[in-house]
This record gives C-alpha cells, structure tokens and sequence, in this order.
C-alpha cells in the first residue's frame, strides 16, 4: 500500500491510496520518517479533501496573511518614481489652473503688470512679495487702470499667490527627489532622457524591468498606442513617436527628421535601460 | 423585487430597464457605489451590470451561471472585488471565494473586502502559474475567470483542469481586444470557442455589449 505525501498552507498530509487522509502534522519531515517512502500526491486528485470547513478557514486566515506580505515586500523604486511623476504632473496642472486665475484675480488691481509678464511661476512669486507702486515702476509704468482695492480684498488675492509659490517649490522639491532616486536606481536612463522623461517610461510600463524587456521600436511609441492601435485597425498613418517627442532633441527637431530621430532616441533609451537592469552601474 | 430564474439573483423593473439584486450577506455595508434597497428584514445590493460581466451575461439573457448557495469558487482575476462580492453574496455564508489577482495595487483593495466579508480570501499570484498555487486553494465548484490576458484561453483550461470538480461550472470572460485588437471579435470568439470545447461543454455563450463592448462569457461545464 503506498501512502503519498501532499503539503499545503493548512498542513502536511499522508493520503492512502483510497484517498482518504490518514494522518497530518506540522511537520513534513517526521510524517516522511513516519510513513517510510511517501511519494507526492497528485494535486488533481488531493486537492478535494481539503473542501471541509477546517481547511477552508485556514486557507483563508493563511492566505490573507500571505497575501498582506506580499504586498508589503512589492513595494519598490519603481512604484515611488511612478508616485512622484504623477505628484510632479498635478501639481504643474494645478499650479497653471490657480496661476490662470490668480492673473484674472490680480489683474482688477494691476492689469499692466500681468500683461507685462508671461512667467507664471515668476508672477505669483512677485505678486505675493512686492507691492503695486513697486511692480509698476519695474516695468516702467506710471500709472494703472486699474481700481483700488483695500486690505482685506489684497491680503486674499496674497494668499493665493503665495499658496502657488508652496506648490512651485513643492514640484521642484518632488522633482528633486525623484532625480535623486534615479541618480543610483537608473542612471544611465535618467543620462539619456533626462527626469520627467524617464519617470514617465517607468510609470507607463509599470516598472524598469519590464521597460528593459520591451523592444526598442516599442520605447519609441509608449504614449501613443491610441494613435498606434487606430494604425493597425483602420491602417491609418503610423504615429512616429509617443512619449520620447518630450525630448529635446525631438521636440525641437523639424517635422520631417522626428521619426528618424525618434527612432534613433528609442534606441538609445532602449540600450541604457537595459544596462541600468542588467548591470547596475553608471556607464 | 422578484426572485428571478437564476438562483439568488434578484429582479426588478424599472420603466423599460431590468435592474438585478443580490441579497447582502453583510447588511448596511456597500462594496462599490452602488444602491441599497430594504425590503423586510432583507437587504439587497444593486448589481451593476457596467461593472459586472456576470450581470451583463445575466441580463443578456443567460440561463444558468451554475452558482449555488455553499458553493466554493475560484475566482481568477478578482480586480477590486465588485464581481467578487456579489458571488460571495450568491454562495453564502457558507459558501468560500478564493479571489486571485497578480497586481499588489487592486489586490489591496481586495483585502480590505476580505476583512469585510468572511467568505473571501485573497491570492497574491499569476494565474498563469496554476503550481504555484495548488497548495494554497482547495478544489473548486465554479471557476470565473476574467484576465485581459493574450492566452486567457490556455490560462483557463490550465486551471479547469487542475481545480475544477468534475461536473463543475466554468466561466469565462473573454475580452478579444486583448488576444488581437486587429481582428473581428466574432472570428476570435470563434477560436477561442473551439479551443475551449475540446475540454469543456458549452452550455451558453453571450456577448456582452453594449454593457463591455468586444467581450463575451462562455458558461460551460466539465
């Protein structure tokens, strides 16, 4: 009669050949001794013992606690550059959205100024620091049309400026951050491509390992698979580049050389990732 | 509210529209966004069927699904859990869901489900590695799965083969999109059709839309 061995998270199990369960225990190694010569069951035929309310409440305490460590340990560089991309992204959004209205807002008081100057980041912080005679005289304007407001109705105009100005140097603190985990994490990437570049890859594909596996003609077109997937569907024109057109060297290109130099750039990308994966080291 | 044909699922009209109801198994406690209606001493939860495949199949029509009160599920690609709970309101409390998904975000969600609901447990896995976790599941009544996956149809004949009781209910959420976005999805159900009836019987088939748009469930037996 040959007697298998099957362990699992409720226990370690000697199953007949009958398949009934004909002793259990905690410990593998002295049910093996026990049962001399146990062979491992077959999960197929086992696995409907262990249907009865015992196991199952074990399954579920065993489980959920494995699974809880799990996810503890799967947290990794990849998922704290992805979370302060992201920080980064919607702090620009919102930062342009209350800028907008802050001109809009500054502007019954002093709209020389804001016509004055296009730098949102620089508008807010003067706003909140300087007064009207002072800005009008820095851009050289002897008087404004406009009205005049009392104290409390500048004090709040004040208070959103200088709220813009925290969340400008929040973005540049996070973004500061986010270089400084690059910097040992995927050197050679964040050389290529710079930041916000390189975070986004990584938050797009998820983590630098799977950004190492994919190919390089797919590098090229991360961000764009709308326009990629309406090509391969309607056979439209394919896109040339997605995300990697943030690039300066793209960006600034003229139309007609980008898809080369798209191409080239996913390359170049392609290759560093894979030297940060695979190596570690600057290069 | 009515009882309708299919176990533990409830009905009502609403104008033109059928809403469907699951009794709750944990009364005054919502999953999702979605409606609680009191009737009695019961509770029922409101069964969206744009969050749902199962209600989209449900209310396309589909007979049967094959769930049970008591019945023990393995649930592949558990998500956040909005399926989940309802089929957990479906088995009961003495019924068992083993819900498995391979991403740490949506699975910690799921988690916090589980502690809510004491017929769930959560896998951390890749279904596509039904070895890794055969000794962490019992052999199964029904089988969902729901994997926008490229080889969905060789992950689900793996884990029917392994977990699934002879006689058991398979469900399969097919989404074609994700095995070719080139191809008609008719032709791709087609095949996976065919690959699939080789194992199983096929006792009902429906497309989804327009609740999924390019998906559809298979129910079959083994």
């Amino acid at each position: 009669m040959a007697n298998y061995i099957f362990s699992n998270i409720a226990g370690n199990f000697v199953i007949d050949s009958g398949n009934r369960i004909i002793d259990k225990s905690s410990d593998a190694v002295a049910l093996r001794a026990k049962y001399k010569a146990v062979e491992h069951a077959d999960a197929k035929i086992v696995l409907s013992l262990f249907r009865g309310k015992e196991y199952l409440s074990a399954f579920r305490e065993k489980n959920l606690a494995i699974s809880k460590e799990k996810i503890r340990l799967s947290v990794n560089q990849d998922n704290l550059i992805s979370q302060s991309m992201n920080a980064m992204q919607e702090m620009e959004k919102v930062s342009n959205l209350l800028s907008k209205r802050l001109r809009e807002w500054y502007s019954l008081y002093n709209p020389e100024f804001s016509e004055s100057i296009s730098s949102n980041s620089k508008f807010s912080e003067l706003v909140s620091a300087k007064s009207r005679e002072e800005l009008l005289k820095e851009i050289g304007a002897k008087n404004t049309m406009g009205a005049d407001l009392g104290k409390t109705d500048l004090d709040a105009i004040n208070v959103l400026a200088s709220a813009i100005v925290r969340i400008n140097a929040t973005k540049e603190s996070t973004r500061e951050y986010a270089e400084n985990i690059m910097k040992s994490y995927c050197p050679n990437l964040l050389g290529v491509a710079g930041v916000s570049l390189s975070a986004r890859l990584i938050e797009h594909t998820g983590s630098l390992k799977k950004l190492a596996f994919i190919p390089s003609s797919t590098i090229q077109l991360l961000g764009a698979e709308k326009a990629l997937f309406r090509h391969m569907r309607t056979g439209s024109r394919p896109p040339r580049h997605g995300f990697i057109s943030e690039h300066q060297s793209i960006c600034s290109a003229p139309q007609k050389e980008r898809g080369k130099l798209a191409r080239q750039l996913a390359a170049r990308i392609s290759k560093a990732v894979k030297i940060d994966y695979f190596r570690g080291k600057h290069d | 509210m009515i009882e309708s044909s299919i176990f533990g699922v409830y009905e009502e009209r609403n104008g033109k529209r059928r809403e469907l109801y699951t009794k709750n198994l944990v009364p005054g406690m919502k999953v999702y966004a979605e409606k609680l209606v009191s009737k009695g001493q019961d509770e029922f939860r409101q069964w969206d069927p744009r969050k749902s495949k199962l209600a989209a199949a449900i209310l396309k029509g589909s007979p049967n699904i094959g769930i049970r009160k008591n019945d023990i599920v393995l649930y592949l690609g558990c998500s956040t859990g909005t399926t989940v709970s309802h089929v957990s309101d479906l088995v009961g409390a003495e019924g068992f869901v083993f819900g498995l998904d391979s991403s740490p975000r949506v699975l910690r969600d799921f988690i916090f489900l589980c502690e809510k609901r004491k017929n769930i447990t959560a896998l951390l896995e890749d279904a596509n590695k039904p070895l890794d976790y055969v000794d962490k599941v019992c052999q199964v009544d029904i089988l969902y799965q729901d994997i926008a996956q490229r080889n969905q149809p060789e992950i689900f004949l793996k884990n029917v083969d392994i977990f699934l009781k002879k006689g058991g209910y398979a469900l399969f959420a097919v989404k074609s999109r994700s095995i070719d976005v080139t191809k008609n999805p008719k032709v791709i159900f087609q095949q996976v059709r065919s690959e699939i009836e080789k194992k199983l019987t096929i006792i009902d088939y429906r497309t989804l839309d327009p609740f999924e748009l390019d998906h559809c469930m298979f129910i079959c037996k083994k």
